[in-house]
């Protein structure tokens, strides 16, 4: 289970003002919100790369922030992130990459033959075909691919919890689709909890079993797919109508 | 007088604003001291813990080292028959001119070395290393690393800096020494001036503590360019515009430091 628990976060101004809420084991967990709500350093916060202004976040009951170097290690032995825009890194090869998703102390004990296999699989579950690019760098891989090695790599280490911010931003709709089936797919296949921070409304409510939505660096809405659809909050059925509007124009204009 | 002629639009008084400036700029000095000290510890704490790679650390010393090699030699080399040159000019007719071998001597180990190959340095290195850590930062593989559990400043601070102390003391005691030989040869084919003649105006002054006062710069300046270039890349917020500006910002704070610190090595180790 991942508790939030009266989450603050200010940079210049205001980001996160007071975010509490839990996503329970083995679930499905959607967040939306317009532009700058704060989604992303929500999601950050779960494995502690933002410092918090006041607050906590809980994972499996250890607490991320005040817990020491250890804990966090250990919170985040049991997270994969999916970053918004891929974050490979440009120097290492794709097998190089999606090795760096195995923790150290594991990767110091494992057989060659069962890192290999380790990656090979993990490359294997996104619909990868290994054997084509796991020399290349990810300059040479196309946006797709990359998200794609970008999962792979925080799939490796088989966690508990996999984040995912964003994972279909910059993608055209074959592979949004394409993505969206393999969020789905994964998070039932590795028995894993998921919060998927996204703009892609009719994906989130299809895919996951509750959503959420953040304005103003608050919780506007949590609940079901179906509440959110029903919602008669005007400023959630304003974001929901102006999100859908947005996805048939950018469906029109590719078309 | 009224009341907008001795207030800013910020509410402070005019007569305050220089002291606010000078306020704003210590802090950001403190705040700037306080986090490279903390990268510098964090990157010691790694050597010594043996958490960084050895093939990390090589690679940096073939980057620094010898891909710099050949823009140093070209300097050391100018800078070496300019000085001898100038030298020359100035002594001609009026102090022996072997003398001269003691002018190029001192003022290429002393200063010409360590300073031009360290300004050298942090135009090919230190922005290079700015840019690359800012690009990672904003591109958000920094976090990747941190979200793998994997220490960013033992895979990507910690081997830069052991480079930069190994690879400048070498870069100027090869710039130093093609400097010296460079101005040698100018002299003897401008001024007219022996090779024997040149060694002994240059031995006649020659002290061993040169060296080490030469040698001390180069690994002072090895440990400010890759730490500051560092912690400047690891600040970068604001997309390919802010790697930009940050990078900029990065060879101007490398390129002062270095020139500070190099006006504090007199007094401190020449009296």
């Amino acid at each position: 289970m991942i508790r939030f628990r009266s989450v603050h976060k200010a940079f210049d101004v205001p980001v996160l003002q007071g975010v509490s809420f839990e996503v329970e084991e083995g679930e499905m967990f959607a967040i939306f919100g317009p532009s700058g709500t704060g989604k992303s350093v929500l999601l950050k916060t779960t494995i502690g790369l933002i410092a918090l202004d006041h607050g906590n976040v809980a994972v499996d009951g250890d607490w991320v922030y005040g817990s020491g170097k250890a804990a966090l290690a250990g919170v985040r032995r049991k997270v994969g992130y999916v970053f918004q825009n891929s974050a490979l890194f440009d120097s290492l090869n794709v097998w190089e990459n999606v090795e760096m998703g195995i923790a150290e102390e594991v990767l110091a004990r494992l057989p060659g033959r069962e890192r290999t296999r380790k990656i090979w699989e993990a490359l294997e579950l996104v619909n990868l075909e290994p054997r084509d690019i796991l020399r290349k760098i990810p300059a040479e891989l196309s946006g797709g691919m990359r998200k794609r090695v970008g999962i792979a790599r925080a799939i490796v280490g088989r966690p508990k919890i996999l984040l995912w911010d964003e994972p279909t931003t910059g993608l055209d709709p074959v592979n949004t689709a394409a993505v969206e089936r393999l969020i789905a797919r994964l998070s039932s296949e590795l028995n894993v909890t998921s919060i998927v921070v996204t703009h892609d409304i009719e994906g989130g409510l299809l895919m996951c079993d509750r959503v959420a939505m953040l304005e103003g660096g608050r919780l506007r809405f949590i609940g079901a797919p179906d509440a959110f659809r029903s919602s008669e909050d005007p400023v959630v059925r304003a974001f929901a109508d102006r999100a859908a509007a947005e996805a048939a124009l950018d469906q029109m204009e590719i078309t | 007088m009224s009341a907008t002629s001795t207030t800013s639009q910020s509410g402070i008084p005019l007569i305050g604003r220089p002291l606010a400036a000078i306020g704003r700029t210590s802090a950001l000095v403190a705040e700037h001291a306080g986090q490279l000290g903390l990268l510098l510890a964090r990157s010691v704490r790694a050597l010594v813990g043996l958490q960084v790679s050895f093939r990390s650390i090589l690679n940096q010393i073939y980057i620094m080292g010898a891909q710099s090699l050949p823009i140093v030699l070209v300097t050391a080399v100018l800078a070496g028959i300019v000085t001898s040159q100038q030298g020359g000019y100035q002594f001609q007719g009026s102090v022996p001119l072997y003398i001269l071998g003691s002018v190029v001597t001192s003022s290429v180990v002393l200063e010409l070395g360590p300073v031009l190959t360290a300004i050298v340095l942090v135009g090919r290195v230190g922005a290079r290393i700015t840019a690359e850590l800012g690009t990672m930062k904003v591109s958000e593989q920094i976090d990747a690393f941190e979200a793998l559990g994997r220490d960013p400043v033992a895979i990507l601070a910690a081997p830069r800096i052991l480079a930069g102390i190994i690879v400048l003391p070498v870069l100027v005691a090869v710039a130093n020494l093609v400097g010296v030989t460079a101005g040698m040869v100018a002299a003897r084919l401008t001024l007219g001036l022996g090779y024997e003649s040149f060694l002994y105006g240059a031995r006649l002054f020659w002290h061993n503590w040169d060296m080490f006062y030469s040698m001390t710069k180069a690994v002072t300046f090895g440990l400010a360019i890759p730490l500051i270039s560092i912690h400047m890349g690891l600040r970068t917020s604001g997309g390919a515009s802010g790697v930009g500006r940050t990078t900029t910002a990065s060879v101007m704070f490398m390129t002062l430091t270095i020139l500070i610190l190099d006006a504090f090595f007199p007094p401190l180790l020449l009296q």
